[in-house]
């Protein structure tokens, strides 16, 4: 005592981390998630883990409340307020199909329909000159219309807003008095971007989530709090920093990613301390494989984000942490075409039914499956043997949907087509990872891959290998590790702000009074919001050659020259896109600004279970185990994690044991137990 | 992943070719295609023009040493999905030789006997050998519009261009880059050719990073399995997409099917509509697309060549109607024959103009489609808006007096479909992932003002299920400017299917500071300051009777706004009551 503690809400799980801030011990606990009332699932793993709200100091709580709200469409009635003739930008959108020849094709619907959609006279022009002025008469009219449709949530999305929030502003204000207990939400205050219907989306969005996020938020503190709970309660927001429950309020927009970032701070937090400037944090779960970067101890954040995905969700404006999603997971489903052609994923067996070898119903041979016949998963000590896994089950299923209509036959068959189960799962993998580093114009030989979720550990030293990337890591309690980096995260606050300009001594004048004016405002907001400490900021700039529209974002010089920051400019373009146009022109396009104030954090060293003390450290066992690498069966050596000790190091092929995870090690790889508790996986020969 | 198994006793595409490991085959069709879009994407971030970076006016695909299609990447722009990639390095080939063409060389084109677009669309590719063997292998190839090219006016599409001499200069094949060294004579003429050089250069950069980064990547690949088995694997993914296309044709009844239209003129010769018909024959496993009852070529800019037009509708329409979510490669069009003389509209020759080559383009796919609605009514859908609805506001920046040009382009509405209310709005169907311009970005970036952007009540076709709507945009111009506008299909206006009706057509309106009303659907005009420019686009067509439209769903529309209270009565045939 006292406690830190960290709870994700995750689709199947409900994960708590917590560490005692005197012992530094370490606690974990998983329950299912209760749907209906997620709070009962999050004091069930307090109870579990016995740590009583009293004796809490910090509650961070990542949800994924937010997102499934949006996605099934299940948030407030809300209404969109917006200028005269442009009530309609919500719906049609940027009008681009993803899908070219499908006739088909649509978009999912917004999120409000035309007629809970109203207009306003006012105008404001792009630079920010009042065009036509608000009639605070109409307000009161429009007011009237609000109250007689029922809403329960309001958006509203000027025009040129972000040149100008003063319209939103005073409209909010005046609707506020005249509809009280409706949630009323500002576009400019989520987002001083210029693109309309990016905007007028992301307040959509907020809206729309709002009354239900924040009574969640009200009601969690408030249960927290009769508990004996005397500490701040903070959420986990998609940038990968926590926010107060009062913002989490105001914006739940920004909690769209709240679930998955915690993994990503993890592994930033975990970079420095190991050596390592460059990750790529990869995360494997039962339905989708993650990659985020971590460069320079950092993790890169992205100003767009689609809600239901880039094919057909709607975007949302707003810092998330940059994460590249695809479909396979230990879940993926591996078919047959009548071409012959196999695919896997993104089609996943979920939970339930699962996987064919969780025998609980499944018929569909999985990634899983593939890896259990190719002798990579333990049947017995799945989970920790908490559930058997039905490996013939699994071969089954391989034999008759794979390998016969693909035309493999003879005894090897189904090994063959286990193979290529793992092999087209690896290789979309492997193009997630290409794409957050090569199509960022970024060697991923530069990185070391750190690898959590449940299956990332298994496949981590092949996607290394097929990448040449020389260095694996695992960290403790992968399958638990989203919560765990929780516990690590600081708070921060994201900025951004439309300023174009030639990029020029004057520019950058105005550059500097922006920053400090942003600043000014975020220091305020975290010390209002989390009390005394010291703020730390970052300064980003977006730049582009003139005439282009898309910017790179480049950290922002000491020196303030116009010569200098182009030079930079000049390198990070040639960096990303192996060309770059030293005599072209270059303007600014915005600002992001990242304030952050350190709250108190367990240190890595306490999350290191006390392991390898008690038990023998050589190999458990031996079994045949199958490596894409040589083709076949190899007499393979297999660990139990919580019985290496630190500096322990051995060599492939081997397989490491733990609850909620295996990690594989290639033929030629050597392992190393470091003093983190890590696996190192060592593939560069 | 590792090195490629032992091929063992399976092949994907067992016959006299190689036989080659089915996982290995998926791994290189699906590395071919994330190529190309990673090269999309990186053109997409560093092109200048908003005709590349928003509208996707390019496309990035491989072809082999013959010319013949790999992969195209997924987005970009459909249009372009025909055989232009393959017909500009056929060209290429007879030109220089297999020997002629080296590591480094960068050739471009936009000859309009070759290409048969307008002679934006320039297409660059560059030579892949195999690392190993150093033979030449493929083609990475980045097709995109220049915003000038020279020609008449800015932007060289002008309506009243007769030959392609007036739309600006052309390149027929030739090097900007030989073997890896800039050609400095032909960018000198690129530069004194262009009203906007900055831009044309910044695009030339972003084109020429996509080529040499989808060879470099393309040759990692092919060096990895070897050329054979590269090879190999080509002509089984050929195989295996040509037996998808078959198996969907053949499950169409045989038969002739044709469908007709119209469009309103040529853009020179006002009154003269422009009769444009299909026949599509379903024969077994195969079809043909017969478009020799096309006009003869004209003396105006409405012509495209044959590979830029036929065989871009008979490509476009098979992929619509067919195998709309396959990768599209040599092998899927096997299948598919064109009847096409020489010298109609779409089969025009070298010199014909070419300015506005894709006028018919909507049109004759949408023919397509409509010819098989009865046959296959659940793979069909009504008629879309068709036209390519597009706006420039040329002039001068108010302050700096620079040159301007506001390219703007209607979205409309798509066909019904048997089960479902028409999509959209949305782009035509030679148009994929191509995005509108912010209103705050075309405001900051011009002197036009947009007093709204709205959805068009009514502009969608009634039907069981109604077509998707149009829009409506109206700018006002604060600086004198040209208008360049390119609207058709409004007396011809889209067609519903099956008993659905057919959809309100585009229309433009320019009302003058005057006070003064006049039309102006392919025009060049003077516009003073103050004028105001109500651009609406069509709707899509409806599918089925409306009077068998569910009155909840009537009602819903009357409520939401799509449709008014009127056609709900009138065309629908539902009394609604008095409340609104």
């Amino acid at each position: 005592m006292p406690y830190i503690v960290a709870v994700d809400i995750g689709g199947t799980f409900t994960d708590l981390a917590a560490c005692d801030l005197e012992t530094g011990q370490l606690r974990l606990a998983k329950c299912p998630t209760t749907y209906g009332d997620f709070g009962k699932g999050i004091f069930e793993c307090f109870a579990k883990a016995d740590i009583a709200p009293r004796d809490t100091e910090l509650v961070k709580h990542g949800t994924t409340l937010v997102i499934n709200a949006l996605l099934q469409r299940s948030g407030a009635r809300t209404a969109l307020l917006t200028t005269r003739g442009f009530r309609d930008v919500l719906e049609i959108g940027r009008g681009n199909r993803t899908q070219p020849f499908d006739l088909r094709f649509r978009r999912d619907p917004p999120l409000i329909t035309r007629d809970l959609r109203l207009e306003l006279d006012e105008r404001i022009g792009p630079d920010g000159q009042v065009r036509k002025p608000l009639d605070d008469g109409e307000l009161d009219a429009v007011a009237d219309r609000l109250k007689a449709a029922g809403i329960e949530a309001l958006a509203i999305s000027f025009i040129n807003a972000y040149a100008n929030p003063a319209h939103e502003q005073r409209t909010a204000k005046r609707l506020a008095e005249l509809l009280p207990g409706v949630y009323i939400s500002t576009a400019s205050e989520l987002s001083r971007e210029w693109f309309e219907f990016e905007r007028t989306a992301t307040v959509a969005a907020n809206a729309f989530v709002g009354p239900q996020t924040s009574s969640y938020v009200r009601k969690f503190e408030g249960d927290l709090r009769s508990g004996g709970f005397e500490g701040s309660l903070l959420l986990m927001g998609s940038h990968g920093g926590v926010m107060a429950a009062s913002r989490a309020e105001h914006e739940p927009i920004a909690l769209v990613e709240s679930g998955p970032v915690g993994g990503s701070i993890g592994a930033a937090a975990y970079a420095q301390p190991l050596g390592f400037a460059n990750l790529i944090a990869f995360d494997m779960g039962g339905t989708t494989a993650k990659c985020a970067l971590i460069e320079n101890g950092q993790y890169a954040v992205e100003s767009t984000y689609y809600v239901g995905g880039f094919l057909r969700g709607f975007p949302i404006r707003g810092n998330v942490i940059d994460i590249v999603e695809v479909g396979a997971g230990g879940g993926s489903i591996a078919a047959v075409d009548s071409q012959r052609r196999m695919n896997v994923g993104p089609r996943s067996a979920g939970s339930t039914p699962g996987p064919v070898c969780y025998g609980k119903g499944g018929v569909e041979p999985t990634v899983t499956d593939a890896n259990l016949v190719l002798g990579r998963l333990n049947a017995e000590q799945f989970l920790g043997g908490e559930m058997r896994l039905d490996e013939a089950g699994a071969r089954r299923a391989i034999a008759d949907r794979l390998a016969v209509p693909l035309g493999l036959s003879g005894s090897d068959s189904e090994t063959r087509a286990a193979q290529g189960v793992v092999t087209i799962a690896n290789l979309t993998m492997t193009e997630a990872i290409k794409q957050i580093s090569i199509a960022r114009g970024l060697d991923p030989r530069d990185f070391a891959l750190f690898c959590y979720g449940g299956g990332g550990p298994l496949h981590a030293a092949e996607l290394a290998r097929e990448l040449s990337i020389p260095h694996v890591v695992v960290p403790p309690e992968p399958g638990n590790f989203s919560a765990l980096g929780m516990l690590l995260a600081n708070a921060r606050l994201d900025t951004v702000r439309t300023l174009l300009a030639d990029l020029d001594t004057g520019s950058l004048a105005s550059l500097s009074t922006m920053f400090a004016e942003v600043e000014r405002t975020s220091r305020d907001a975290l010390l209002h919001e989390f009390g005394i400490g010291a703020v730390g900021f970052e300064r980003r700039v977006e730049m582009r050659y003139k005439g282009q529209k898309h910017s790179l974002r480049i950290a922002l010089p000491e020196a303030l020259e116009p010569l200098v920051l182009r030079a930079q400019f000049d390198t990070a373009y040639q960096h990303r896109y192996g060309h770059s146009r030293p005599g072209a022109a270059v303007e600014i396009v915005g600002v992001l600004s990242t304030a952050s104030l350190d709250i108190r954090r367990p240190k890595l060293s306490d999350l290191a279970i006390a392991r390898g003390k008690s038990g023998k450290s050589g190999p458990a066992g031996t079994r045949q185990v199958y490596f894409l690498e040589t083709g076949g069966y190899l007499e393979t050596a297999i660990h139990v994690r919580a019985h290496l000790p630190v500096g322990f190091s051995s060599h492939g092929p081997a397989v490491i044991e733990e609850y909620g995870s295996t990690t594989l090690v290639g033929p030629r790889d050597t392992f190393s137990i470091g003093s983190l508790g890590e696996i190192h996986i060592d593939c560069s020969k | 992943m590792t090195a490629p198994n032992d091929p063992g006793s399976a092949s994907a595409c067992p016959g006299p070719t190689l036989a080659v490991d089915p996982l290995t085959v998926e791994v290189i069709r699906r590395r071919l295609v994330s190529i190309s879009d990673q090269v999309d994407l990186n053109i997409t971030r560093t092109a200048y023009s908003p005709l590349v970076y928003e509208y996707k006016d390019y496309a990035v695909g491989v072809v082999d040493a013959q010319g013949r299609l790999l992969s195209q990447c997924t987005s970009g722009m459909p249009l372009f999905v025909a055989d232009v990639l393959g017909a500009a390095v056929r060209d290429g080939l007879e030109i220089y030789g297999r020997d002629g063409l080296h590591e480094g060389d960068i050739v471009i084109t936009n000859h309009g006997g070759t290409i048969g677009q307008h002679l934006n669309n320039v297409v660059m590719y560059t030579p892949v050998f195999d690392p190993q063997t150093r033979e030449l292998a493929a083609f990475f190839l980045v097709t995109l519009h220049w915003l000038d090219v020279g020609g008449r006016v800015v932007g060289s599409l002008s309506k009243y261009a007769t030959d392609i001499f007036q739309e600006g200069i052309q390149f027929h094949t030739v090097k900007l880059r030989s073997r890896g060294e800039p050609v400095a004579e032909i960018y000198r003429m690129i530069r004194a050719n262009t009203r906007f050089p900055e831009e044309v250069m910044g695009d030339i950069d972003a084109q020429i990073g996509g080529c040499l980064m989808g060879r470099d990547r393309l040759a990692e690949l092919i060096g990895r399995y070897g050329l054979a088995t590269f090879r190999a694997s080509i002509s089984c993914i050929w195989d295996q997409s040509e037996a998808v296309a078959r198996a969907a044709i053949a499950a169409i009844p045989d038969g002739t099917y044709d469908a007709s239209a119209f469009l309103d003129n040529d853009g020179l010769n006002a009154g003269e509509r422009i009769p444009l018909s299909v026949k599509v024959i379903i024969s077994g496993d195969s079809m043909t697309f017969d478009l020799s009852a096309l006009p003869l070529e004209r003396a105006s800019t409405m012509n495209a060549g044959r590979s830029g037009g036929g065989q871009s509708v008979a490509r476009l329409a098979f992929r619509y109607l067919l195998i709309p979510f396959e990768d599209a490669n040599e092998g899927s069009y096997r299948p598919l024959d064109l009847v096409l003389p020489e010298g109609t509209v779409m089969s025009a020759g070298p010199n014909a103009a070419k300015g506005h080559y894709n006028l018919a383009l909507p049109t004759l796919i949408d023919l397509v489609i409509r010819a098989l609605g009865t046959a296959v009514p659940d793979k069909a859908a009504a008629g879309h808006y068709a036209t390519f609805s597009t706006i420039r506001f040329v002039g001068k920046q108010p302050g700096s007096g620079a040159l301007f040009q506001c390219s703007d382009s209607g979205f409309g509405g798509w066909g019904a479909l048997c089960d479902a209310d028409g999509p959209g709005p949305f782009r035509t169907m030679c148009h994929g992932d191509t995005r509108s311009i912010p209103i705050e970005v075309q405001e900051a970036s011009y002197p036009i003002e947009i007093d709204s952007y709205a959805i068009r009540t009514d502009s969608g076709g009634a039907g069981q299920f109604r077509g998707g709507p149009g829009l409506s945009k109206s700018y006002r111009v604060q600086v004198p400017c040209m208008l360049f506008s390119t609207f058709d299909r409004t007396e011809c206006p889209p067609w519903g299917l099956n008993y659905g009706l057919e959809a309100l057509p585009g229309a433009v309106t320019i009302q003058g500071p005057d006070g003064k009303i006049s039309s102006a659907l392919k025009e060049n005009v003077q516009l003073a300051a103050g004028t105001r420019v109500v651009v609406e686009t069509g709707g899509g067509g409806g599918f089925g009777d409306p009077r068998l439209r569910d009155p909840q769903r009537i009602e819903a529309d009357v409520r939401l706004g799509y449709i008014s209270r009127e056609s709900a009565e009138q065309v629908y045939g539902l009394r609604l009551d008095e409340k609104p």
